[in-house]
C-alpha cells in the first residue's frame, strides 16, 4: 500500500499523517510534506469541529422557539438575508466533507475496499461537488423569499 | 490490513494505537468508542439528511414559521426522529472532541476526566434540547 492509499488513522497511514497525530491539533496548519490521507485527516477533524460549534449555534438559535411566535418568526426575516443563507452553504459544504470522508474512513477501518482508498475518495469528492452545487443553488434560491 | 481497532479515527496520539502491530488488534474501551463513532456516525449521516430535508429543502423561504414548527413536532413519529437526531449528534460530536482533545497527548487522568466533563455536557445538551423540544410542544 502507497502512501497516498493509506486512510486517516491506520497504521499504514502516511509518515505525514502520524506526525499531525503526535504533534496534535497545533500541527494542523503545518503543509510540509502532507499528502492525500494527511489532508482527509486534517479535513475531517476541522470540519467535524467547525459542525459541532454549529450544532450548538443552532441550539442557541432555537432558543428563539421558547419565546413564541414573535420571538421565532422575527428571526426567519433575517435568516432569509443573503449573508445567512451564504453561512448555511458553509454548512453544508461542512456536512458533506465530513460525512463523507467519514463514510471513507469507516470503510476502510471496518476493512472494505482498503486498497481503492483514493478511488473512494475521489468519488466521494465529485458525488460530494455535485451535491454542493445543487445545494447551494437551492440555498441561495431563498434569497428574498421564495 | 483490516484490523478495525487500530484504524479507529478516535485514537489518542502518540500512544500505542499507531504502534499497535495491525495483527494485533486492541481490544477494550477504545475499540468499542471507535464503533460508536462509526454507527452514530452513520446515523447522522442519515437523520441529518432528512433534518435537512424536512426542515430546509422543502419549506418555504427553508424555514418553518413557529406555527408550523409546533404542528411539526406534535406529529409522534417526527418527534421521536428529532429526539433520536438530538442524542446521537451530541454524542458523534462530543466524541469527535474528545478523539480531538486526546490529540494532544494527555496524560490518562486528564483523558479521564475530559471525558467526565463531555459527558456532562452532552447530557446537558440533550437535556435542554428535551427541555426546549417540551416547551415548544405544550405551547397553547
Amino acid at each position: 500500500m502507497s502512501e497516498e492509499q493509506a486512510v486517516a488513522g491506520t497504521p499504514a497511514a502516511p509518515r505525514a499523517e502520524r506526525r499531525v497525530r503526535r504533534r496534535g491539533p497545533v500541527s494542523w496548519i503545518d503543509l510540509r510534506g502532507r499528502r492525500l490521507g494527511g489532508w482527509a485527516f486534517v479535513l475531517n477533524r476541522a470540519t467535524g469541529l467547525g459542525v459541532l460549534l454549529y450544532l450548538y449555534l443552532h441550539l442557541v438559535v432555537l432558543s428563539l422557539l421558547a419565546g413564541g411566535p414573535s420571538s421565532w418568526d422575527g428571526f426567519i426575516l433575517i435568516a432569509t438575508n443573503p449573508l445567512f443563507l451564504l453561512l448555511d452553504v458553509v454548512l453544508l459544504f461542512g456536512l458533506l466533507a465530513h460525512g463523507l470522508n467519514g463514510i471513507r474512513v469507516s470503510l476502510v477501518g471496518l476493512g472494505i475496499v482498503v486498497d481503492r482508498q483514493r478511488a473512494l475518495f475521489v468519488a466521494f469528492f465529485i458525488i460530494g461537488f455535485i451535491v454542493f452545487l445543487i445545494g447551494a443553488v437551492r440555498i441561495l434560491g431563498e434569497t428574498g423569499g421564495g | 490490513m483490516t484490523d478495525r481497532a487500530s484504524t479507529r479515527d478516535d485514537a489518542p496520539a502518540g500512544r500505542d494505537v499507531q504502534d499497535t502491530p495491525p495483527e494485533q488488534p486492541e481490544a477494550g474501551s477504545r475499540t468499542v468508542g471507535w464503533l460508536i463513532q462509526v454507527i452514530t456516525g452513520a446515523l447522522v449521516l442519515l437523520l441529518v439528511t432528512l433534518h435537512m430535508i424536512a426542515n430546509h429543502f422543502i419549506v418555504p423561504n427553508g424555514l418553518r414559521s413557529f406555527t408550523d414548527v409546533v404542528d411539526y413536532l406534535r406529529t409522534p413519529i417526527v418527534l421521536f426522529f428529532e429526539v433520536t437526531f438530538l442524542v446521537v449528534v451530541t454524542w458523534h460530536g462530543l466524541l469527535g472532541l474528545r478523539a480531538v482533545l486526546f490529540d494532544f497527548g494527555l496524560s490518562r487522568r486528564t483523558e479521564r476526566a475530559i471525558t467526565g466533563v463531555l459527558a456532562v455536557v452532552g447530557v446537558v445538551t440533550v437535556g435542554y434540547g428535551l427541555w426546549l423540544t417540551s416547551v415548544v410542544i405544550s405551547w397553547a
